[in-house]
């Protein structure tokens, strides 16, 4: 029997989990095939993430804006949204379980950019007691 | 018996670590104003935050999520960046009014000029966070912030009528000089020393990384139940000193000293010295507390990686955006801005947010996809909704009451 | 198309009624997909409510508790709305979809029953694991 799932209830605002159970973001938006002239219903082909994929969500100019700004300050030159193709996805539960590392994600980009940044300061590597 | 000390430690801290900047200044400035005609806001406050910080660590223990993450995954992406926002934004506030605080701790014990010792503050705080055992100074801090107790000893020492303290507590009275604006207007500002939004992004964030579980649902209930009252305590006491010792001199504390004024007083510099300590470590933990908890709102509504115990490199944006508050922070402080009045604005806006932040924390607390059968009793559910109301009238109360008494001054 | 295109979006029925907005998108999961890419999900229908804050921000979820004070404001269990099976979506354009026939012959949503606590996705298939 086939499996439903309602989309905002279940996949929307959880927890992306990778391989190693480290948290890599959320399930900002997703991103369907355009169904055009075609009466066929719409394919998801990748969950989106980021501050970019998060200003769509939003309606209110309110939102927009504050999503936008985020962007900019967070996520500078990634415009557009990390994509995560639904193959990558190994169960949907409480949250998001992919079957890859955060870092090979282009949702890491964001991580790596301030690893770059902070990663030169003594002590990075080393976890606090 | 290692259990016992456990809990007498997690005891211990949270009454030392109850009192912050805020209560600091709100319980010392209506104590020295209004006598203790607002001393049963400091008592409504208390319970408050017994309330919600209950839940808010039983939602962490049961749920293994922290408030922030539940927050925008029950109620949505808008919601929870409206949350976000406002939330952020008073914790920064917050976080640099602390800095303000233990860097006027420092002028007060050394006469050197406060603003001289803010980037040391700043780089300290940020160390703490960064690579120093968290767990060793944030107790250290919230031990050594007992030393407040000298006030209450103080109170104690200078013998005032009790009854008629008890009377004017009980049936206060807006004093000839004061006009009723400015009186709920500290109200409001009392509320919000009292329930902070940080303390529940905190506590409910450090209960997720120390992965408590259901197990540890009373240890987190007699931390709250004991020693949060407690606490609450010495923030009375502070203002029953203020009231003893300033308000019949005529004081208007705008300056830290004055809070230190009654107990040393009646205690001398002994008195002095332990009263400055305590506002040292109080201040200093709260620093490092609200710090993190700039961190742990946008970590976790963007799902990043969090967390003080795991090492840097593996929640670049976490520690970022930690680093980024404190220098956001310090620099708010270095603009001589009077941190008294950074303080007041601080507490005035956190009680306008809220019913932001609790109410969020309410929903998630009744929702048993989290808490299963640890859902909200009848009871806390009755007076979490009580609050709520109050809340919210206090929150669309502030502005109209800050322009009108003229934030205090008139 | 992203999804947030859909969510919100204005229902209008053929005589301009409207019905409502979307508030969530079911997905069904299909075969697997050629090249053993594993399962896909394609949008089978809207579910369709006139609140505007939609089943979320109440207690709509799981069994019907909580404060009654929150509940009288904000709305309790269950959902409102229809069900809108993506064939009766004539034209969507900017915010707006637009139906064939009218609302009251839309179906009540059928319920998918508690959220299911876990759910995997083993040889091309998903798995409830409850």
């Amino acid at each position: 029997m086939a499996q439903r799932l309602d989309a905002a209830l279940e996949l929307l605002d959880r927890q992306l989990v990778d391989k190693d159970g480290q948290l890599a973001g959320k399930v900002d938006d997703l991103e369907l095939t355009d169904p055009g002239d075609n009466p066929d219903p719409p394919d998801v082909t990748a969950i989106l993430t980021g501050p970019a994929a998060l200003a769509g969500r939003l309606h209110t100019p309110v939102g927009r804006w504050l999503a936008k700004a985020a962007a900019r300050l967070l996520a500078p030159g990634h415009q557009q949204p990390s994509r995560v193709p639904l193959d990558q996805v190994e169960a949907v539960g409480a949250s998001i379980q992919l079957k890859v590392a955060a870092g090979q994600l282009d949702a890491g980009a964001g991580e790596a950019r301030a690893r770059r940044l902070i990663g030169g300061i003594p002590g990075a590597g080393d976890a606090a007691q | 018996m290692r259990k016992l000390l456990e809990i007498a430690l997690g005891v211990l801290t949270a009454i030392g670590g109850f009192v912050d900047i805020g209560d600091l200044v709100a319980s010392t400035e209506t104590g020295a104003r209004f006598g203790l005609g607002l001393a049963w806001v400091v008592v409504v406050g208390v319970l408050g935050i017994i309330v919600y910080a209950e839940m808010a660590g039983r939602v962490a223990s049961v749920s293994g999520r922290a408030v922030f993450d539940l927050v925008r995954e029950r109620l949505g992406a808008g919601v929870g960046l409206l949350n976000l926002a406002a939330s952020f934004f008073i914790t920064l506030l917050t976080l640099a009014a602390e800095i303000g605080g233990v860097a006027l701790s420092l002028q007060l014990a050394t006469s050197v000029n406060y603003l001289l010792f803010v980037p040391i503050v700043g780089l300290l705080v940020w160390l703490v966070c960064w690579r120093v055992r968290f767990e060793l100074m944030d107790n250290a801090v919230g031990l050594l912030g007992l030393a407040l107790i000298v006030v209450a000893v103080a109170v104690w020492r200078a013998h005032p009528d009790w009854g008629a303290m008890l009377h004017s507590a009980t049936h206060p009275v807006v004093p000839g000089t004061e006009s009723h604006a400015a009186y709920w207007y500290f109200a409001i500002a009392l509320l919000g020393s009292a329930m902070t939004p940080y303390e529940v992004f905190f506590f409910s964030s450090g209960a997720v990384e120390q992965r408590w579980t259901r197990s540890d649902l009373l240890v987190n209930r007699l931390n709250v139940y004991i020693g949060f009252p407690l606490g609450g305590l010495l923030a009375l006491a502070l203002m029953v000193a203020a009231a003893l010792v300033l308000e019949p001199r005529g004081i208007d504390p705008s300056h830290l000293s004055q809070a230190a004024l009654p107990t040393s007083l009646v205690l001398g510099k002994l008195g002095l010295a332990l009263a400055l300590l305590g506002f040292f470590a109080c201040t200093s933990g709260a620093a490092l507390e609200t710090a993190l908890s700039c961190g742990y709102s946008i970590a976790q509504y963007f799902g990043w990686p969090w967390g003080k115990l795991i090492k840097p490199a593996r929640a670049p944006r976490f520690q970022l955006i930690v680093l980024v508050s404190i220098a956001l922070g310090a620099g708010l402080v270095l603009t001589t801005l009077d941190p008294i009045k950074l303080t007041e604005y601080a507490i005035v806006l956190s009680a306008a947010a809220l019913p932001l932040t609790y109410l969020p924390l309410l929903i998630v607390a009744n929702d048993p996809a989290y808490l299963g059968d640890k859902v909200n009793s009848r009871l806390s559910n009755a007076i979490a909704s009580a609050y709520l109301v109050v809340l919210v009238v206090a929150s669309v109360a502030t502005v109209p009451l800050m322009v009108v008494s003229k934030a205090g001054g008139g | 198309m992203r999804l947030s295109e859909l969510l919100g979006a204005e229902v209008v029925d053929e005589h301009g009624h409207t019905v409502g907005k979307v508030h969530d998108v079911r997905l069904v999961q299909e075969g697997p997909r050629p090249g053993g890419a594993g399962p896909g999900l394609r949008v089978e229908g809207l579910l369709v409510g006139r609140r505007a804050l939609g089943a979320r921000f109440g207690f709509g979820r799981g069994a019907d508790r909580g404060p009654w004070l929150l509940k009288a404001l904000l709305g309790s269990a269950g959902h409102d709305g229809r069900y809108l099976p993506w064939g009766r979506i004539r034209s969507i354009q900017a915010r707006q979809i637009r139906i064939t026939g009218t609302a009251g012959d839309l179906p009540r949503p059928e319920p998918l029953g508690e959220v299911p606590l876990h759910r995997e996705q083993t040889e091309g298939s998903w798995r409830v694991r409850r």
